[in-house]
């Protein structure tokens, strides 16, 4: 599927925000947030480069949602600072937020609108003309097989179809980071064989940064340049797949082993069998 | 029927309600065990028995009277027990959703709709038992001093089935509304969307007025024939066979009873077929005609809104009338001028005036209490977007003062037409009550920033409780110290009419701007960070 062209966007306006290809495009640097009596995320640092797709890896209840939800402002994280283009995001969180999209892992979309009207109001939202949203919105429900369903209410929609929608929601304003938690979830493999693709091509020809979580280690293999291992709120471990596997000392392993190894959670074998009895 | 089988999910059905509340948030805990309702009866009655029966002591009033006092009262107790559950069944059982119904389970698992009938009956009737159980622990007393023990024993059994006969009437409007729902199904045009609103709120009404005792009984009143309606209609037969037996009629009591019994058990037959032919209320397909988009709302403009607010003011006016859990919001103001127009002349134009400017005022406030909770998880994506706080706060502004404004305008002419109002008196109350709802929006909107719950729940609430009682009953003070000096000064000129004006301006603008003011600053903590 093409990329939608550009068009007329505010994200294109002239800003204070720095847009180097290449550059760091994200900066966290050494956040912690605590909720109550738990602590969530323990100094975690990491930078997103422009034109890059880091891989946010970790079990369950490791921090990657918060420390996601964190990067666009959503949870204040209670030390350390995330810059964006260079800016602090609290300086400015509606300039953050303008140049980010982001799909939440379980996206709430308001089920009384039909997919179209639902497209409209987030166009509305970043401010997109009419003639360029309604390009925009025909090419995306177009590439993930949506067309003739828009006009239907999403409560009638199935799981991969409200995840469609709250992807193209957070592609068609073209943002400058993209901020995806689970984003492939219930497709089916035909939309995420195009999400990836698409990710990759926005990467590598439009310099857009993705953070990106997963549980599919194969997927974060497959389309991430760097990883970030988070267990119980701190960063395990990062870098390319190669030198994770040099760290685990697990040359020539997949990534699945790496981070099973590196999570702890490696010796599975007394689990299944218990399970299997 | 398996029994155990029903039982098991009538318990799972009152536990899902229990642990819905915050403060029952831990399952191990006593308060969200089902046992809780059943120590809340024992409770009450007991409590309400032993103050009854300390009171009683105290007065010692005459066996006969005593008597001629206790059965009176307990033959309106199965009515009590019907008219409890259809108000709190109408309020919070109609809204809600499959998925915490239970009722999407039982899609898949073994359990057929007449199980799936007995366990949620059982559980409405269990839930809202306390109504009951007071009535009847401030009545023991009374009756065994009286010795009317056994018309007592009679009213129990009654009460118990009033209970039922109320619960299967909600399963029923459940079920027949999630058919009005599934006949939209793969239709197109809004027009469908807008029977299936209509539809609901006329079912709400009918029930309302058609259960409601105070209607009912003002209703008898002025009929001639009061004996052959309550003969006649099978709704008035427990409250029958308790007036006979009390007057020593057993056979014709007993008539009564049993056709009671036979008309709850004909209920029970129709809400099993009807819930087993709107089985699997699963969300269904509705399509609308193409959408086109327009730009920009011109007259929100005109109010000074960016696109950006205009898209929200549109898509939250689209909820209120797509989403069954706003329905009771919608229908307020609806149910309130037909009690007005069904009370006809017997109000006077003061109270009139006082009336819709009370209607007007408490709709802005409960929808502005709606307001910010009925984004439910979507506020997460209302974060994500590129927004400030002041352009969410002209936003749900803007959703609450349209309809508002619609309503005000409707209720002044209605009472202008009614009285014939002199023109400058009718521009007055017109200019009245749509201040009041203005204030009374941001008076609802500040409380919203503040006490919106977001969590799913099985039957929605927008307001957390605390919040909720305060609301209502600041806003309800409001509105009266506004109204009441407004009213008298618009109404009946006179050398007070200036002063109370005055105070009426003073109040507005100053409560007025306090309300925008605690609005403007709970929507700046709110936006803070994601409250969830």
């Amino acid at each position: 599927m093409a990329v939608p062209s550009s068009g007329s966007r505010r994200s294109e306006r002239p800003t204070e925000f720095s847009l180097r290809a290449g550059g760091s495009a994200l900066q966290v640097d050494g956040i912690s947030k605590s909720f109550g009596a738990v602590q969530a995320l323990s100094a975690v640092s990491f930078s997103v480069a422009s034109g890059e797709i880091v891989g946010l890896l970790g079990p369950n209840g490791a921090g990657k949602s918060t420390t996601m939800r964190a990067v666009l402002g959503l949870v204040q994280a209670d030390s350390g600072e995330i810059r964006l283009f260079g800016q602090n995001i609290l300086a400015d969180p509606e300039q953050t937020k303008r140049l980010s999209g982001y799909v939440p892992e379980a996206p709430a979309l308001y089920e009384f609108l039909t997919g179209a009207e639902y497209l409209d109001f987030v166009a509305d939202m970043y401010g997109l003309d009419p003639a360029t949203r309604a390009e925009r919105i025909r090419q995306y429900l177009a590439g993930f097989e949506l067309t003739g369903h828009e006009d239907s209410l999403i409560s009638g929609y199935s799981q991969g179809m409200k995840q469609k929608v709250a992807l193209i929601a957070a592609l068609s304003h073209h943002p400058k980071l993209l901020i995806l938690d689970e984003p492939l979830n219930g497709l089916d493999p035909r939309s995420a064989r195009i999400t990836k693709d698409l990710l990759r091509n926005l990467a590598t020809h439009e310099g857009v940064a993705v953070l990106f979580s997963t549980h599919v280690l194969e997927i974060a293999q497959a389309i991430c340049d760097r990883i970030v291992i988070l267990h119980r709120g701190h960063v395990l471990a990062s870098g390319t797949v190669a030198a994770l596997r040099d760290r685990a000392g697990m040359a020539g392993r997949d990534l699945e082993e790496v981070f099973l190894a590196l999570t702890g959670t490696g010796d599975l074998r007394d689990v299944v069998d218990a399970l299997s009895r | 029927m398996e029994l155990h089988r029903v039982q098991r999910l009538a318990a799972t059905l009152v536990a899902s309600l229990l642990r819905s509340g915050r403060s029952s948030s831990d399952p191990k805990s006593f308060f969200g065990r089902p046992a809780l309702i059943g120590v809340i009866d024992l409770g009450l009655f007991a409590g309400v028995a032993a103050m009854a029966a300390v009171a009683l002591g105290a007065a010692t009033p005459p066996r006969d009277e005593l008597s001629a006092f206790s059965n009176a009262f307990l033959p309106f107790i199965p009515l009590v027990a019907v008219s409890v559950v259809l108000l709190a069944g109408l309020m919070f059982e109609l809204t809600t959703t499959a998925k915490f119904a239970g009722s999407d389970a039982a899609n898949w698992l073994p359990i057929s709709p007449g199980e799936y009938l007995a366990a949620s009956v059982s559980a409405i009737a269990y839930t809202y038992s306390p109504a009951v159980a007071i009535t009847l622990g401030a009545l023991l007393p009374l009756s065994l001093a009286g010795g009317t023990g056994a018309v007592y024993g009679a009213t129990v059994a009654l009460a118990v089935a009033g209970l039922i006969e109320g619960a299967l009437l909600i399963e029923m409007v459940r079920a027949a509304t999630q058919r009005a729902s599934s006949v939209t199904a793969g239709s197109r045009g809004r027009v469908n969307l807008f029977v299936r609103a209509l539809v609901l709120i006329l079912v709400i009404l009918l029930l309302q007025f058609a259960f409601n005792p105070v209607f009912l009984l003002g209703l008898t009143q002025r009929l001639s024939t009061v004996a052959l309606v309550t003969t006649v209609v099978p709704f008035f037969w427990s409250t029958e066979a308790l007036t006979q037996w009390a007057a020593g009629n057993l056979e014709l009591g007993a008539g009564f009873a049993v056709g009671q019994f036979a008309f709850i058990a004909a209920l029970a037959y129709l809400a099993s077929d009807l819930r087993e032919r709107n089985w699997a209320p699963s969300p269904v397909e509705v399509r609308l005609e193409a959408h086109r988009y327009a730009a920009r709302n011109p007259v929100l403009a005109a109010f000074g809104l960016s696109a950006a607010e205009s898209a929200l003011v549109g898509k939250d006016l689209k909820g209120l009338v797509r989403r069954r859990e706003m329905l009771p919001t919608l229908v307020v103001p609806v149910v309130l001028v037909v009690l007005v127009l069904v009370e006809g002349g017997a109000l006077g134009d003061l109270v009139s005036v006082l009336w819709i400017g009370w209607v007007a005022g408490f709709f802005s406030l409960l929808l502005a209490g709606t307001s910010v909770g009925q984004e439910r998880k979507a506020l997460q994506s209302l974060y994500a977007f590129p927004l400030s706080a002041e352009s969410l706060v002209r936003a749900k502004a803007g959703f609450v003062l349209v309809p508002s404004f619609i309503v005000a305008f409707g209720l002044a002419v209605l009472v202008g037409v009614f009285f014939g109002l002199p023109p400058a008196t009718f521009l007055g109350v017109l200019l009245l009550v749509v201040t009041i709802s203005v204030v009374l929006t941001f008076w609802g909107l500040a409380f919203a920033a503040r006490f919106s719950d977001f969590q799913e729940r099985p039957r929605p609430q927008f307001l957390r409780p605390g919040g909720m009682i305060a609301a209502t009953v600041s806003g309800m003070i409001l509105l009266f110290a506004i109204l009441t000096p407004g009213a008298l000064a618009l109404l009946y000129p006179s050398t007070l009419s200036i002063p109370l004006g005055m105070i009426a301006l003073v109040l507005i603008v100053g409560l007025g701007g306090l309300a925008v003011y605690w609005t403007r600053s709970g929507f700046r903590e709110l936006f803070r960070q994601l409250p969830f």
